[in-house]
């Protein structure tokens, strides 16, 4: 499953409520340091465009939220419909 | 003209601070401040961050000091800044917090005059005037000037909380940044500002007045003052004698909760809040309750309302509210 594949699993009608849920989360996250400032300045970008809602966006904030807190990225996806979430797995260092 | 303004302590990450600042901006805030201490993330890093990813806020320190930073750094960076937001940027000092002077075995000396000659050097620097400066405090020579233009205006505000420093900044600042929260102390310092204003021959509207709140604001009244708690505790710590006895704090309380926070014990210090402290430092409640505080601290003369750390129990939902129910107010009646 990519992050692509998971984000076009959710109705778009969902987008909105979606990116505010990942949005929160990240904001909350412990570990939000680690999140990979390639995503975080993505992140930045599409807030400052109005596109935080938009696939591409949501693709960055799974990825970004799943860096940090995969257990609640999975549950997070839970709540939108997905069942049996399966995050990509991170390439080994 | 109302404005409002937001001020972040970049305790949190620099990509949240960020994220907030854009957010602030999409709602309507005019202005972004950050707190420059040396234990939190640097305060240019932050804004350049912000910088970046903004377009029409204005930014700048919300105050430095003239103690830890030489003020020839301070224009070199706002000057800095001035290029990656060009037209945006303000620079706010003042004297600095004493708690956190101390820490680092830096004194308060003579504030008022190093407040003063800072401002002159922030200036001489900016314009790249040629004379050398000739200061108690800073002293520069006749070359010690940028290598490059700075193309835009950058005002100068100055952070006050006492009679003195409010006077200075009525007389020397572009703007004048009150640091309190209670209409009794803000109306007081405005009186103060007008005094520096006069005797400077200067007008009122030459300069903006700001009130530095510490504010938080959430749905229920409750959740709103429980986030303020930790934060009164630093302005009792930081307030002098004249301000903690004309709200009945005793100077005792205070001076125990200076040491608490010096030595790190934050559960002996945030525990020594009362209601009274938080009335007195903070600006906190629901939107309703906010607008109405807002309102009387207009109509004390301030011309800008700065939203304050720590904002709320959940940040982004806290500058949503305020910007969906509290700022709209304020904006359509102006």
């Amino acid at each position: 499953m990519s992050y692509r594949w998971l984000i076009k699993k959710i109705p778009t009608s969902k987008y909105e409520m979606l990116a505010e849920r990942f949005m929160d989360a990240l904001l909350e996250a412990k570990e939000g340091g680690n999140v990979p400032s390639s995503l975080v300045k993505a992140i930045l970008y599409y807030s400052a465009q109005d596109h935080l809602a938009s696939e591409t966006s949501l693709v960055t904030l799974l990825e970004a939220l799943a860096s940090v807190d995969p257990q609640l990225t999975v549950s997070i996806l839970e709540e939108f419909g997905l069942e049996e979430v399966d995050l990509p797995q991170k390439p080994a260092e | 003209m109302k404005s409002f303004g937001i001020e972040f302590v970049p305790m949190d990450l620099y990509w949240r601070t960020a994220y907030y600042s854009i957010q602030a901006e999409k709602l309507g805030y005019d202005n972004v401040w950050i707190t420059d201490h040396f234990n939190n993330r640097n305060v240019y890093v932050s804004l350049s961050v912000v910088a970046n990813y903004t377009e029409r806020i204005k930014l700048g320190p919300g105050v430095t000091n003239p103690y830890i930073v030489h003020p020839v750094i301070t224009a070199q960076s706002v000057a800095s800044l001035n290029e990656i937001a060009p037209g945006r940027i303000v620079c706010g000092i003042g004297a600095g917090d004493r708690t956190t002077l101390e820490q680092v075995g830096v004194g308060m000396k003579s504030p008022l005059r190093a407040v003063r000659e800072a401002v002159g050097v922030i200036r001489r620097q900016i314009a790249r005037e040629k004379g050398a400066y000739e200061g108690r405090m800073f002293q520069m020579s006749e070359g010690a000037r940028f290598n490059f233009k700075v193309q835009n205006r950058i005002p100068i505000y100055v952070g006050a909380q006492g009679p003195k420093m409010l006077r200075l900044a009525g007389s020397i600042g572009d703007g004048a940044l009150i640091n309190a929260s209670h209409p009794d102390d803000i109306r007081e310092a405005v009186k103060h500002v007008k005094g520096g204003v006069e005797r400077a021959g200067r007008q009122m509207a030459d300069i903006e007045i700001a009130a530095y709140t510490s504010f938080s604001v959430a749905q229920k009244e409750k959740s709103a003052r429980k986030p303020v708690v930790p934060v009164a505790a630093y302005i009792v710590a930081g307030s002098p004698p004249s301000i903690l006895e004309k709200h009945g704090i005793s100077l005792k309380v205070a001076d125990q909760i200076r040491n608490d926070l010096a030595n790190r014990r934050w559960g002996e210090a945030f525990g020594a809040v009362d209601s009274n402290m938080i009335e007195a430092f903070s600006i906190c409640g629901t939107p309703d309750q906010c607008i109405g505080k807002i309102e009387a601290l207009f109509k004390t003369g301030i011309t800008q309302f700065v939203t304050g750390s720590p904002l709320g129990p959940k940040v982004r939902a806290s500058i949503d509210l305020f910007g969906r129910e509290v700022l709209p107010h304020f904006k359509e009646s102006s």
